[in-house]
């Protein structure tokens, strides 16, 4: 009996599957060295929390609301997104990438029976699955360390929206540092531009300060880039605003994965065969 | 007498061969060369533009106003300019140099280990980052409403440097525990937390058990809040009395532990 195409695909889809799952257990599993390292980033969350808790206790004092935003509202706020910034690690991939193609190393990607983009988004699930429970534990933890009156979503279609939203985020966020990654085949050295590339993330995606204190002219500005989706609107989402834009943000950022993927294709094609791996 | 004079000629001696050799380093890795100026000035900005959107909502923070905010930020600025300039590079690479054995080669040489350390490795590409500085601090003080005097900006100075020798005392401190211990990653770790919480946040902002961490034990929250308190006045003698004995204390605790440490240090073969 010859299997039909579609058991065909599906099969063939289902090794593939697995092989990277296998990928992804291998990165869970390496975590477990780094012990120390899970306990002291967890612990170092605190940092993020601690800076709004004391900056905007002293801008609340005497005050009811800033912007759309109740103290308590605003350190959920910050609760959900320095959780979704601390799971988001995808920022080690273009240092990988950019330091194997200048030593010559980076053929090891090459050679393994795995696609090197695919490789790389398998890594980043198994450190993030790892990671994840461990963020939550923390999260949970400052929201009882600092009395924090946690304001969380009302309707579970919205909370399932940030959910996917958060994901399509982490996905780009690992498409974009691949990508980056990358154009040390043509740039040599970018080690520079991704240092201030991950300043400038900090403030556009929310992470300093919410984007909805920002002029409305800038916040227009920013429903159009991708990292808008990232963190800051899962938090507004997990933290009951922004209801109405979470439809359209799935579909945004969505949008965006596509466009980044083609130029990641086109730019593979075009500056692969000028690796010659050994080393700028 | 004559042997301070000496003594202060050869260091003059051995920092100019020092910086002629920084300079060699440096023309080898060009693009390296302004990469400190334009990742930390990007910093800095990026945190003009998150304050000045947050004073586009209120009006103070605490006491201080906008005007208070942008000489912070440019006075840390300056600080960590100061720091990326002339020290920085060299004193973090300590942890690695104990750790390979290589301070034997320091050791054995007829200079001090840690002046040799601290002035290896000048960052002439982080230059523009203190004019840059400067040129923030000069916005934050037209953006005052009191009046600037000369007496305010001598007083200033005067706090900028003695805050800049806690922040070169302190990294050096932090890197010191190399010489008592194989691994002190997670104190690098602390450091660059504390830095990244109080170049973010004024001082004026910590109460009860805070205040006692960022003004105590991790001194950060008083380096650019006591600059910017006495150029806006708002300094007391007592405020002026602790922070000349925090100054005090960590260069005590400084020179103790790099000596001691000195002593524990048994090469790379221990």
């Amino acid at each position: 009996m010859r299997a039909q195409p579609a058991q065909k695909i599906w099969r063939v889809s289902m090794r593939k599957a697995k092989k990277y799952w296998e990928i992804t257990k291998t990165y869970m599993k390496t975590q477990l060295v780094w012990r120390a390292d899970v306990i002291f980033n967890m612990i170092f969350t605190i940092t993020r929390i601690l800076f709004a808790y004391l900056l905007w206790g002293i801008i609340f004092q005497g005050k009811e609301m800033v912007g759309a935003f109740t103290f308590h509202g605003m350190l959920s706020y910050y609760i959900v997104s320095s959780f979704l910034s601390q799971l988001e690690m995808s920022g080690g991939i273009s240092s990988e990438i950019h330091d194997r193609i200048r030593n010559g190393t980076f053929s090891k990607y090459m050679v393994i029976p795995a696609g090197i983009e695919l490789y790389f988004m398998a890594m980043e699930l198994g450190v993030v699955l790892f990671y994840l429970a461990f963020d939550l534990i923390a999260a949970v933890v400052w929201i009882f360390i600092f009395r924090i009156q946690f304001v969380f979503a009302a309707e579970w279609s919205v909370v399932v929206c940030a959910v996917v939203m958060a994901v399509l985020g982490m996905v780009f966020m690992v498409q974009l540092n691949y990508y980056l990654g990358l154009l040390t085949l043509k740039y040599q050295g970018i080690g520079t531009f991704l240092m201030i590339k991950n300043n400038l993330v900090s403030l556009i995606a929310g992470s300093i300060v919410p984007l909805a204190l920002f002029p409305e002219t800038v916040i227009r500005i920013m429903r159009l880039l991708p990292f808008y989706y990232v963190t800051y609107l899962p938090s507004m989402l997990l933290t009951g605003m922004c209801r109405d834009e979470a439809l359209r943000g799935i579909a945004v950022i969505g949008c965006w994965c596509v466009i980044i993927q083609l130029v990641i294709w086109i730019t593979q094609k075009k500056y692969f065969r000028t690796y010659d791996g050994v080393g700028i | 007498m004559k042997q301070i004079k000496h003594n202060i000629t050869k260091n003059w001696r051995v920092l100019r061969e020092l910086f002629y050799l920084r300079f060699h380093g440096l023309a080898v890795f060009r693009l390296d060369f302004f990469a400190p100026f334009f990742v930390d000035g990007s910093l800095f900005l990026i945190q003009l533009l998150a304050f000045g959107v947050v004073y586009s909502n209120v009006e103070t923070i605490g006491s201080w106003g906008r005007g208070e905010m942008i000489l912070y930020i440019g006075t840390f600025s300056l600080l960590n300019a100061v720091n990326m300039t002339i020290y920085f590079f060299g004193v973090i690479r300590i942890p690695h140099k104990i750790r390979s054995g290589e301070l034997d080669l320091y050791l054995s040489k007829p200079v001090s280990p840690l002046f040799r350390l601290t002035f290896e490795n000048i960052s002439p590409g982080s230059i523009p980052l203190i004019l840059m500085s400067v040129c923030i601090i000069a916005y934050g003080a037209s953006e005052l409403e009191s009046e600037l005097t000369f007496a305010r900006l001598a007083a200033c100075l005067f706090w900028i440097a003695l805050m800049e020798i806690l922040y070169y005392e302190m990294e050096v401190m932090i890197r010191s525990i190399s010489l008592y211990t194989v691994s002190m990653a997670r104190m690098e770790q602390l450091e660059e937390a504390g830095i990244d919480l109080c170049m973010k946040l004024p001082g004026i902002a910590f109460y009860g058990v805070y205040k006692v961490i960022f003004y105590l034990l991790l001194p950060y929250g008083i380096m650019a809040t006591l600059p910017v308190q006495s150029m806006i006045g708002e300094m007391t003698p007592q405020t002026a009395a602790y922070g000349i004995g925090v100054v005090s204390l960590f260069s005590a605790i400084t020179c103790a532990m790099w000596k001691c440490g000195l002593k524990h240090y048994n090469s790379a073969s221990s």
